[in-house]
C-alpha cells in the first residue's frame, strides 16, 4: 500500500490518457457482459423447451406454410399423441411495430392439451373455445396494456397474406398465468387466438406455420421426427420436424448468428482495445524510463519496479471492467424496454447481470490489464540502469 | 561490524585493478584499464577528466549500478562482485546516495514524496519516513517546499531535494554526477556548500565526478581520469 501514491499518481498525471483508457476498456467490457448475457439468457430459454414436443415446418424455411393437410397425417404416425398449428400472426398492436408482441394463431383445445404451462380459468378458456374471435393474453401483457376479459383490441399483420385491408379485432377471453417453479421461462408476454378466425378472415388462404407434435415418450423423439419427414419426402412441400429446444435454436437461428456475430465483434474490439491499452502502457513506461532507472538507483528491486507498472495495468483494467460491468448493468436493465429487442429479450427468463458475468467481465478487464502491462512491465523488470539514465 | 566500521577499516572505497570493457557490436569498448582507487572514510573527492574518460562509468562501478569486467570493487566494507542484482539493489538502498546531473525527481511526486521515495523500501511507518523526509528537507533548506512538485522548483532547489533524497537513508557514501552541471553559478556555489557540509559535518564519503574546476576545488582531493586510467 505505501506504494499507492507513486502508482496513482501516475495515472492521475495523464488523466486525459487514463479516462481514454479505462472508457476503451469499459467500452469491451460491456459489449462483451452485454452479449454474453443475452447468448447466456437465450441458451437457458432455450434449455426450457419441452422434450415432449417436436414442432414440423417447411423444410425450406419458416416463411413457407405447410399444406393444411398435414396435419391429419401427421397425426396418424404413431407414437403422435396430439397435434396443434401454431401459426405466427405477426400483428402489430395500433398499427406501430413498437407496440409489438408475440400473437399466434393456435387450435385453441388442442393447444390447452399440448401447452400445460399455459393455466387459464376454465370458464375463461371455455369462453375462449366458444368464440371465434376470443383470444387469451399472457398476465404480463394484460397489466401491461391495462386489458381484462371481455376488453376489445384490434392487431393488423406485417405478414402479407394476412393483410385483409383491415384489422383483425379480438375479445379478451381470458387470461393466462403460469406456474413459474414448475414451467419456468414461460411467455407471459404472448396473445393466442383461434386459427379458424385466421384461415376464414383470409378466404381460406392461410397455410400452416408450424405443427406442434406432443409424442408419448421424449425418448422416441428421433424415431418420430423421422417418421414424420419421411411421411412428406417424396411431397412437393418436405418437412422439418425437431424437439421444441431445437427448433426455438432454429428459430433464433439467425439470433444466434448474430450473438455470434456480435461475440466475434466483442473478441475484436477486446483484442483491439488490448492493443491500444498496451500500447498506452508502453508509451506511458518509455516515457518514464528515466524514473525506472532512479527508482532501481535507489534501490527498488527489478522485480519490484514490474510489478509497480503492472499493478497500474491491472488498475486500469479494474477501472475499466467496473464501468464496463456498471454500463452493462443499466443496458441489461434497460433492454426490456427497448422496441423488438425488447420483445426477444424478455421471452428469455433470468434476463439480469448474474455474478458468473460480473465475474468473466471482472476477469476479462484483468486479463486484458495483466496483458497490456506484461511487456512494458518486463521491459521495466530488464532496463539497465546505465542504460536508461544514459550515464555511459 | 556496521558498514562504517567496515569502511573505516577497508577505506570507504577500494578499486582494485579494474577493468571495464563494453560491446558495441563485434568492437569491445575499453573504458577501464587496471584502475585502483582508495578512498578514504569522511574523503571528499573530485573525478575530473575530459568526456569518455571513464568518469561515470568509475562512479556506476562505486555506486553498484554497473559491474567491472574483472577487479574488485570494495564499498562500505562490501565487495559488490558476487552480489547477485537483488543483493545489489539491497546494498545500494542502505549504503549509497545518488546525486545526479540533472536531479532525476519524479515529476509526479511531491518534494517531501520523492525524498521519501528510498525509505518506502525499509520497514520504517508512513509517519517515521515523512519525519525523515522532512528532517532532510530541513537541512537542505527547503522544509516550506515540501509540498511542491519538481516544475514548481527552481534547478537549485530540484537540486537540493534530490540531496535529501540521496542522504534520507543516512549511506555511507555520496556519489555524484555532474552536480553542478545543469545550475546556474550561485545554484552550484549553494550545492556544493550542501555537499561539504554534509561530508564535514555529517562525515559522508562524497565521490564526484565534475567538469567544473570551481567545484573540483571544493574537494579534499582530485583525481584525474584519462582514457580509463587515473593520471594522478
Amino acid at each position: 500500500m505505501k506504494f499507492a501514491p507513486l502508482i496513482l499518481k501516475h495515472l492521475r498525471k495523464n488523466w486525459l490518457r487514463t479516462l481514454s483508457t479505462v472508457l476503451a476498456m469499459a467500452v469491451c467490457i460491456f459489449l462483451i457482459c452485454t452479449l454474453q448475457t443475452v447468448v447466456d439468457a437465450v441458451n437457458y430459454g432455450l434449455s426450457l423447451g419441452n422434450a415432449s414436443r417436436l414442432v414440423t415446418r417447411h423444410y425450406v424455411s419458416l416463411v413457407f406454410n405447410l399444406p393444411n393437410s398435414y396435419k391429419n397425417k401427421i397425426a396418424a404416425i404413431p407414437g403422435v399423441q396430439n397435434t396443434t398449428i401454431v401459426n405466427w400472426f405477426g400483428g402489430m398492436y395500433r398499427g406501430d411495430m413498437k407496440y409489438f408482441f408475440p400473437n399466434m394463431a393456435v387450435e385453441p383445445e388442442r393447444f390447452m392439451e399440448i401447452y400445460p404451462e399455459i393455466m387459464v380459468p376454465e370458464d375463461q378458456k371455455q369462453a375462449w373455445f366458444h368464440d371465434g374471435r376470443g383470444c387469451i393474453v399472457g398476465r404480463k401483457l394484460a397489466d401491461k396494456w391495462g386489458w381484462k376479459v371481455g376488453d376489445h383490441f384490434q392487431l393488423e399483420s406485417f405478414i402479407p397474406p394476412y393483410r385483409v385491408g383491415k384489422p383483425f379485432e379480438f375479445i379478451i377471453d381470458g387470461i393466462y398465468d403460469t406456474d413459474t417453479v414448475k414451467y419456468p421461462g414461460t411467455d407471459l408476454t404472448a396473445m393466442y387466438f383461434n386459427y379458424k378466425y385466421l384461415y376464414e378472415a383470409t378466404g381460406e388462404r392461410a397455410g400452416i406455420g408450424t405443427i406442434t407434435v406432443s409424442i408419448d415418450d421424449p425418448k422416441n423423439a428421433g424415431r418420430i421426427s423421422k417418421a414424420i419427414d419421411a411421411a412428406f419426402e417424396n411431397s412437393d412441400v418436405q418437412t422439418k420436424t425437431e424437439t421444441e429446444q431445437a427448433f426455438r435454436a432454429s428459430f433464433i437461428a439467425m439470433a444466434g448468428n448474430l450473438a455470434l456475430l456480435l461475440n466475434g465483434i466483442g473478441l475484436a474490439v477486446a483484442f483491439t482495445i488490448l492493443l491500444v491499452t498496451a500500447n498506452t502502457m508502453s508509451i506511458a513506461v518509455r516515457e518514464r524510463q528515466q524514473e525506472i532507472g532512479v527508482l532501481k538507483t535507489l534501490g527498488f528491486p527489478s522485480g519490484l519496479v514490474m510489478a509497480l507498472v503492472l499493478i497500474e495495468a491491472l488498475l486500469l483494467g479494474l477501472m475499466g471492467g467496473a464501468l464496463g460491468l456498471f454500463f452493462a448493468g443499466g443496458a441489461i436493465h434497460a433492454l426490456p424496454s427497448v422496441p423488438f429487442i425488447g420483445d426477444v429479450v424478455r421471452q428469455f427468463p433470468g434476463l439480469g447481470l448474474s455474478p458468473k458475468i460480473v465475474s468473466y467481465g471482472l476477469g476479462a478487464a484483468l486479463l486484458l490489464g495483466l496483458l497490456a502491462g506484461l511487456v512494458p512491465a518486463v521491459l521495466a523488470y530488464r532496463a539497465r540502469i546505465t542504460e536508461v539514465l544514459r550515464q555511459v | 561490524m556496521s558498514a562504517t566500521e567496515a569502511a573505516a577499516k577497508t577505506g570507504a572505497v577500494s578499486v582494485q585493478n579494474v577493468r571495464k570493457f563494453y560491446q558495441r557490436d563485434s568492437m569491445q569498448i575499453k573504458v577501464l584499464d587496471g584502475l585502483n582507487l582508495e578512498v578514504p572514510p569522511g574523503e571528499f573527492l573530485a573525478l575530473m577528466g575530459p568526456s569518455g574518460s571513464g568518469k561515470t562509468t568509475l562512479l556506476n562501478l562505486i555506486a553498484g549500478i554497473d559491474r567491472a569486467t574483472s577487479g574488485r570493487v570494495v564499498v562500505a566494507g562490501t565487495d559488490l562482485g558476487p552480489l547477485s542484482e537483488g543483493e545489489l539493489a539491497k546494498w545500494r538502498s542502505r549504503n549509497v546516495g545518488f546525486i545526479f546531473q540533472f536531479y532525476n525527481l519524479i515529476p509526479v511526486l511531491n518534494a517531501v514524496e520523492n525524498v521519501e521515495l528510498p525509505l518506502l523500501l525499509t520497514s520504517l511507518s508512513r509517519r517515521e519516513r515523512r519525519e525523515r523526509a522532512m528532517t532532510a528537507l530541513r537541512i537542505v533548506g527547503l522544509s516550506d517546499r515540501y509540498k511542491h512538485y519538481p516544475r514548481q522548483l527552481s534547478g537549485g532547489q530540484e537540486q537540493r531535494v534530490a540531496i535529501a533524497r540521496a542522504v534520507v537513508t543516512d549511506p555511507t557514501v555520496l556519489v555524484a554526477d555532474e552536480p553542478t552541471g545543469d545550475l546556474d553559478a550561485q545554484s552550484a556555489e549553494e550545492i556544493l556548500d550542501l555537499m561539504q557540509t554534509f561530508n564535514k559535518d555529517f562525515g559522508k564519503t562524497i565521490v564526484m565526478v565534475t567538469h567544473d574546476p570551481r567545484a573540483a576545488v571544493r574537494a579534499h582531493t582530485q583525481r584525474h581520469l584519462e582514457k580509463g586510467v587515473l593520471t594522478n
